[in-house]
């Protein structure tokens, strides 16, 4: 693999750090990055103004690994479980990188399908050099460059994302769900994709590093507030999205994940295939469901999940639904759990009454 | 960051409002912009006995949960149970509608051993 770009330092910063500084947000660490965890309303506010109107998101965290030449294609179908036969050039698609051993879900990653050569790969932080890896290799391998040092991503969320876009973006604006366009904005070259992590309408957007700052002001400048990681994670939670790290990752399959969709066994080869095969014919030995707690207290990871005194799973992801006005929570529990079953969940000790709930929570 | 004077502080972020024999205890300006929103608080309940220092509820934000730790021994003599509904008082509003509790207190020399609005002030600088 190239690696066209200085090796990283300690904590990476965001193109948009300064601006973030700035606009005073508290800057945590994530991923091997620093970045935003709220501005200065908060983050029940930031969520609250994604399901209500529009926010961005700074995102420049996750990884860009461009893949480029006649061999990406393969290279491509053979890493991941979807099916890029399915789409085509102009469209992203949702796809999981499986241990070949285990079925593990190494990453979850989105293909931004740039052009018929050309594809966008954008893994979670910190695997950013597991794809460039899975990727290489072999005698037609294609070239791949990690460029995430050379943009910012913006993700612009919320039911009116796409209108207060409109006002200064309106090429971008216009992208729509699932589709990847190249076009400009003010004269800028950028990549826009109708993608999301929010349980919401919207579109992500890389960006030049150099015109990082003033795409930022001219998006936010349209009544599109910032938003930061903790917003990020209480709406992903709140919609039943995955986290890598929480929902998928070492010892967790797609099957587990609930994410059968994303894998295409019809295709004659990929990564994992044979092991994940393995576990399909016989059952999964948990799956990934949802919680809805009886009352505001926020369930947390690792907590153990009760049904009639007996253990049956673990909570992966909790935390309180600004929606529901509840605790909400992602669990694996065994497979012959039904959702509306009344459960427990141990908090340090004080048993809080939840039910099996099929998520989005939020809708 | 807020420190009033007049109170008194732990160093685990909590306030204590002296009135006689009764403490009035609440959480920091500062502890509550480290927090994060509050979303949750697990309140004790009147007539439950506390000991300094020992853990006597937890408030949960967004972001994490914490230990409550009873500024000073005593009993809780009065909850703020408005604060179930409304946690986010404790950002709002710390000093005033966010009060946790009362306590008598079973040994006011304990006092001694808390920080004045200079002393806090220096421990949050610090």
């Amino acid at each position: 693999m190239q690696n066209t770009d200085s090796p990283p330092p300690e904590t990476r910063r965001s193109p948009l750090h300064d601006t973030h500084v700035k606009l005073g947000a508290k800057m945590v660490p994530f991923g091997g990055w620093d970045m935003p965890l709220n501005y200065s309303e908060g983050t029940l506010a930031e969520h609250a103004m994604c399901r209500s109107s529009a926010v961005v998101f700074d995102v420049s965290h996750l990884g860009t690994m461009r893949v480029t030449g006649p061999g990406a294609f393969d290279a491509l179908q053979r890493a991941f479980t979807n099916d890029l036969d399915r789409i085509e050039p102009g469209r992203a698609q949702y796809t999981h990188l499986l241990d070949p051993d285990d079925a593990s879900v190494l990453d979850d990653i989105i293909v931004w399908w740039v052009d018929s050569d050309r594809f966008d790969v954008m893994p979670n932080a910190s695997n950013t050099s597991r794809v460039g890896e899975a990727l290489g290799g072999g005698a037609s391998a294609p070239e791949i460059h990690d460029v995430t040092s050379t943009r910012a991503v913006l993700a612009v969320q919320g039911p009116q994302a796409r209108s207060r876009l409109a006002e200064v973006a309106p090429e971008a604006a216009a992208v729509r769900r699932f589709r990847v366009a190249e076009v400009k904005i003010d004269d800028v070259p950028v990549v826009v994709a109708g993608t999301g992590y929010t349980g919401e309408d919207g579109v992500e957007i890389a960006v030049p590093v150099d015109a990082a700052e003033k795409i930022w002001n001219l998006v936010t400048s349209a009544g599109i507030s910032p938003a930061g990681l903790g917003a990020r994670d209480t709406l992903r939670l709140e919609a039943g999205l995955p986290l890598h790290g929480h929902e998928l990752g070492p010892g967790i399959t797609s099957l587990q994940a609930g994410l059968g969709w994303v894998v295409r066994f019809d295709k004659p080869e990929f990564r994992g295939r044979d092991a994940l095969l393995a576990e399909q014919a016989r059952g999964p030995h948990r799956l990934l469901r949802g919680l809805v707690v009886d009352g505001r207290r926020p369930p947390r990871e690792g907590q153990t999940v009760l049904l009639g005194g007996e253990a049956i799973g673990e909570i992966s992801s909790g935390n309180f639904s600004p929606i529901l006005g509840q605790g909400v929570a992602l669990a694996f529990l065994r497979p012959d759990v039904d959702d509306g079953d009344s459960v427990t969940i141990d908090v340090r000790g004080t048993e809080v009454a939840a039910v099996v709930t099929k998520p989005p929570f939020h809708t | 960051m807020n420190v009033p004077e007049g109170l008194r502080y732990s160093t685990d972020h909590e306030w204590v409002q002296i009135d006689g024999e009764v403490a009035k205890i609440g959480i920091t300006d500062y502890a509550q912009d480290a927090l994060g929103d509050v979303v949750y608080i697990d309140l004790p309940a009147t007539g439950v006995t506390v000991v300094s220092g020992a853990s006597f509820g937890e408030v949960e934000s967004t972001k994490s949960v914490s230990d409550l730790f009873a500024p000073i021994s005593g009993e809780i003599t009065a909850v703020n149970d408005e604060l179930a509904d409304q946690p986010e008082r404790l950002n709002t509003d710390p000093y005033g509608d966010g009060w946790i509790c009362t306590i008598a207190m079973s040994n006011p020399d304990e006092i001694d051993a808390l920080l004045d609005a200079d002393g806090y002030q220096t421990l949050i600088d610090g």
